[in-house]
């Protein structure tokens, strides 16, 4: 009788907590102090803090202690988290994440703009803040990403956002920070559904597609500094890339490509260029290393585009990179890339799993993407004086087996972890419950 | 792009060497002419858009090696610099800096041609990257002292040796005595039984027969590729066993074939022995062609593909009714259907939304048979117990959504809601790229419905083996059953752990240690490869642009194959 009115009494309170979170709504700003006490805390800068002191007000951190070592009074809502550990919000470069829903249909799909040199195109207006696969990053403790347009030579300009808003524009971190240009490939591959042939060949026509980018960079220039009297928005956007630094993103793979690449950030004098993908990047690191420029290296679970490469290529490209001195992070792009962001950390741990140390390998998704998206003031680590955006696991977050958030925030703002998907669990649990009885 | 006039004197500084380099000709078809000290030394220079490339001869006139030089050069001429790909196949980089703009008049020489003989390099199996040079061998192995993950009511054993012997497991115990077999010390790591994939579309020419609605007279054992990097791959992720299923494009698909990943062995000596006949059926999107753009085929709705199946099945009864009789025409296809009527074919049918599942379940009941496993089954936690009672087993993905508009309620929960429900659950992948880290994809049944540890690896191994109703023979670590086993660096679940060698049938087909020396050798052989195609281009051979035929990634709803 005990038993079975414990059992009602949870699943009411399941049913009651499915029908709470039916709709995952943005929390309102931090106005309450947290003081989480006892985990190890893995900074995201290679560092760890066995027994932790972490304090947040106001949505900053204002306290990443040695618990053992101070005798700091704690604040406000106080969480034992003994056992437990606590990463910053994990971020996620380059996806796609709120332009499509869903990818068979058409209807759900705003990645793609038709044309070739769009840097005005913004994906921040099309970013869906109440996308369900957002919020289905959230429980695995991806916390941030990078909005980025697709296709084209020049695909548009990203944003940065917050996973817990209630639109775009609460959820912008920060705002029209990246140009993304597709690099053109030395090699094509046969287009068969016109008759020619399959397989790659050598893309007669790469010298010409390098000349129109640069021409359109030089177009661009040309206008920026003229009088500007006729309306060009292309151009006009250009002028951030010209004048205020703004970060250019080239998607690029081929060793050939990727050196024209650095040639063209050098004859067009860019102060910032990330490489993204940069597949083949091991055989010339010493030059992007010179360059110093750093790398959004591929998703590892991917599979090596030669028979005869080593099996664990895609695992450990980014610590080959690394270990070359490349500030590396990781990006999810791929197969069925927006559902599959929220196995970021265990990218991550795929390259630990290679050989990189545990914390190196947690830098990849969190201080090192931080730099390379130039929000690294804000985000990335737990340092007093940046965002408090984090969560508490009950274990390594970067392996499966024990990444089971318990708690998450966003500067400072519980967030549920509940969703789609776990309100569907709830739903269907209680189901078959409710007939055992 | 613009051009540079490379003409000039040239100091040029490679492996330690410094070389007289002279450029001579027009700006778009340069001359080198290359000398260490006094001796000449054969070279071969083109510039193409911006790039420079140029190929030493070896010093030793009598060794055909080569050293390529690779480099874009810009405006400025003054230094060049680039990679060097050194004969050894090793790569630096190289410098080449100009020390005077004029130049005295190029020579011409006349060169010997030499016959020489070409190395040949002995055929592997499969005669290709990671080939074997002799056919792996069943051994007698005695694992020492690992965890093991028996599958059995004996759980997970500490520090317990396991004997393979002739192929099959021999003994689980400790302190078991060697006698001949070779003793490897697992202290420290985890042996586990290889896993098995329920659904598979690697080592395949083909997955679609897709003119017609049913295509049971099709086969999936005549299309095996035993050349397919993604069977090694998959032995390098501790794969043994794959159900290598046809595709989905109709809602009577083929016959699938059960394989063991015997890499190196040809396409019949890859089919499981004796294994149980298994057929294709799909339902939902790929069937009713949503995202084709021809919309001509019967069914264009799940209420067509209810109409199919039922208009099949009684065919194949009629046919087996006129068989009695003798008066028939001989019919694959339908002699196929009557095996499934009958119960002497199984089905593994792709399915994902409650409905159609629901549905099939219904049509088979109504032709007394029953559905083997539902595959994909993304929403059959909406209906698990619907489906414990029709007695179908479940094969999942652990985590995939929102690709389509079926997979719109696909949660990470649906295997632990579905094996709560007490159904015999499998995680699969459909994917060459998942298919080799599926003790991965185990795990997330950990993190999403807190399945134990012990229950979330029988997902990809003791469970996938039931529902292929082979689980006498693979599936577990116990006494008689076939040797094929995965020794593991640490926790199979774990994403740090790594598959250190896998066996299938006692012999070795994947060792991580051999895989480091094949490495090797493929390296010195493409660099062997390479110098020999460019002293023949060098020779004066013909050339051709480079090209490359690509693997296709394969899928079920692939449907053109190239």
């Amino acid at each position: 009788m005990m038993k079975r009115l414990k059992i009602t009494l949870l699943l009411g309170i399941l049913i009651l907590t499915s029908s709470l979170y039916a709709q995952q709504s943005p929390t309102s700003a931090q106005t309450e102090a947290v003081t989480i006490v006892g985990a190890t805390a893995h900074i995201g800068n290679g560092e760890i803090i066995e027994n932790s002191l972490i304090i947040f007000e106001n949505g900053i951190l204002t306290q990443v202690l040695d618990a053992s070592t101070t005798k700091m009074q704690y604040r406000g809502t106080i969480i034992n988290a003994e056992g437990k550990h606590v990463y910053p919000g994990f971020i996620a470069p380059n996806t796609t994440l709120g332009l499509v829903e869903i990818a068979s249909l058409r209807p759900t799909d705003d990645e793609d703009e038709i044309g070739e040199m769009l840097p005005h195109i913004r994906s921040l207006v099309a970013y869906n803040a109440e996308s369900q696969i957002v919020e289905s990053m959230r429980p695995n403790g991806v916390l941030i990403g990078q909005i980025v347009p697709r296709g084209g030579t020049i695909s548009g300009t990203s944003s940065v956002v917050q996973f817990d808003a209630w639109n775009w524009e609460d959820a912008s971190i920060k705002k029209d920070a990246g140009l993304h240009i597709n690099w053109p490939n030395s090699f094509k591959r046969g287009r068969w559904w016109l008759g020619e042939e399959r397989g790659l060949k050598p893309n007669e026509k790469y010298a010409e597609e390098v000349l129109k980018l640069t021409q359109f960079f030089n177009n661009s220039r040309a206008y920026v500094a003229g009088d500007q009297k006729q309306e060009n928005l292309p151009f006009k956007s250009m002028d951030a890339i010209f004048n205020n630094g703004k970060k250019v993103f080239v998607h690029v793979d081929g060793e050939r490509e990727i050196v024209d690449a650095i040639q063209f950030k050098k004859d067009q004098n860019l102060k910032d260029m990330v490489i993204v993908g940069g597949y083949d990047a091991v055989k010339v690191a010493d030059l992007i290393k010179a360059e110093n420029i750093a790398i959004l290296s591929p998703r590892p679970h991917s599979t090596p585009n030669q028979d005869d490469e080593d099996y664990d290529y895609n695992y450990k490209l980014a610590k080959l990179l690394t270990d070359k001195g490349i500030l590396v992070g990781l990006e999810s792009s791929g197969q069925m890339e927006r559902a599959n962001t929220r196995n970021l950390p265990f990218y991550a741990g795929t390259v630990a799993a290679s050989g990189m140390d545990k914390e190196q390998a947690l830098k990849l998704i969190t201080l090192n993407n931080a730099k390379i998206l130039g929000i690294d003031d804000r985000l990335g680590t737990l340092e007093k004086g940046k965002d408090a955006t984090l969560f508490i696991s009950e274990g390594d977050a970067l392996d499966m087996r024990t990444n089971k958030l318990t708690k998450a925030f966003i500067q400072g703002r519980e967030l549920s972890l509940e969703s789609h998907q776990t309100e569907l669990y709830h739903r269907y649990s209680d189901k078959y419950e409710n007939q055992k009885e | 792009m613009n051009t540079a006039n490379l003409e000039g004197k040239y100091t040029l500084a490679v492996d330690g060497k410094n070389y007289d380099l002279e450029i001579t000709g027009k700006p778009n078809t340069p001359k080198a002419e290359v000398k260490l000290g006094d001796q000449k030394i054969k070279s071969k220079l083109s510039y193409t858009d911006t790039w420079m490339q140029v190929l030493l001869s070896s010093p030793d006139s009598t060794k055909t090696e080569y050293t390529r030089l690779i480099a874009k050069v810009g405006e400025n001429t003054n230094k060049i610099s680039g990679r060097a790909i050194l004969s050894n196949g090793q790569e630096t980089t190289f410098s080449a800096t100009k020390a005077a703009e004029k130049l005295e008049e190029p020579k011409k020489k006349e060169e010997n041609k030499e016959e020489t003989l070409l190395p040949i390099v002995p055929l592997t199996y499969p005669n290709m990257a990671y080939g074997f040079k002799e056919l792996p061998k069943q051994e007698a192995i005695l694992f020492k002292n690992a965890t093991v993950w028996t599958n059995t009511e004996k759980g997970i054993l500490e520090k317990t040796d396991v004997l393979i012997r002739d192929g099959k497991i021999a003994e689980v115990g400790t302190n078991l005595s060697a006698g001949k077999a070779k003793v490897i010390d697992a202290s420290g790591k985890h042996l586990t039984t290889g896993i098995i994939d329920e659904h598979s579309h690697i080592g395949a020419s083909a997955i679609n027969e897709a003119g017609q609605n049913s295509s049971a007279e099709v086969t999936m054992e005549d299309v095996i590729d035993p050349t397919d990097i993604n069977i090694y791959r998959n032995l390098a992720g501790g794969v043994t066993s794959i159900q290598l299923l046809h595709g989905s494009a109709n809602p009577i698909g083929g016959r699938s074939a059960i394989m063991k990943l015997k890499w190196g062995s040809n396409a019949k000596e890859m089919i499981f022995p004796d294994s149980p006949k298994f057929i294709k059926f799909a339902l939902g999107e790929n069937v009713k062609q949503s995202n084709w753009d021809s919309k001509s085929r019967f069914p264009q709705t799940r209420m067509g593909v209810e109409q199919v199946f039922t208009d099949y099945f009684s065919q194949a009864r009629d046919y087996e009714a006129a068989k009695k009789t003798g008066n028939y025409r001989k019919d694959i296809e339908m002699e196929t259907i009557v095996e499934i009527l009958n119960g002497n074919r199984f089905v593994s049918s792709h399915s994902y939304i409650q409905s159609e599942i629901n549905m099939l379940m219904k049509v088979a009941e109504a032709f007394d048979f029953r559905i083997n496993t539902f595959t994909h089954i993304l929403e059959g936690y909406k209906v698990a117990d619907k489906m414990k009672e029709h007695g179908a087993g479940a094969s999942t993905f652990s985590d995939w959504w929102a690709y389509k508009y079926e997979v719109k309620d696909a949660i990470p929960y649906n295997a632990a809601i579905m094996h709560n429900a007490g159904l015999t659950v499998a995680i699969n992948s459909d994917d060459g790229e998942m298919s080799r880290r599926l003790n991965q994809e185990a795990a997330k049944s950990v993190k999403y419905g807190g399945i134990s540890e012990e229950e979330a690896w029988k997902f990809v191994t003791l469970n996938p083996a039931k529902l292929l109703h082979l689980d006498h023979r693979v599936g577990s670590i116990e006494t008689g059953k076939d040797g094929d086993v995965v020794l593991w660096s640490g926790n199979p679940l774990s994403i740090y752990s790594k598959a250190e060698k896998t066996l299938i049938e006692g012999a070795v087909y994947f060792d991580l240690e051999k895989d480091k020396v094949l490495r090797n050798e493929i390296a010195q052989q493409k660099n062997m490869l390479t110098g020999q195609m460019l002293s023949a281009k060098n020779g004066g051979a013909k050339t051709q642009p480079a090209t490359k035929k690509e693997d296709q990634k394969m899928h079920c709803d692939t449907l053109v194959t190239y």
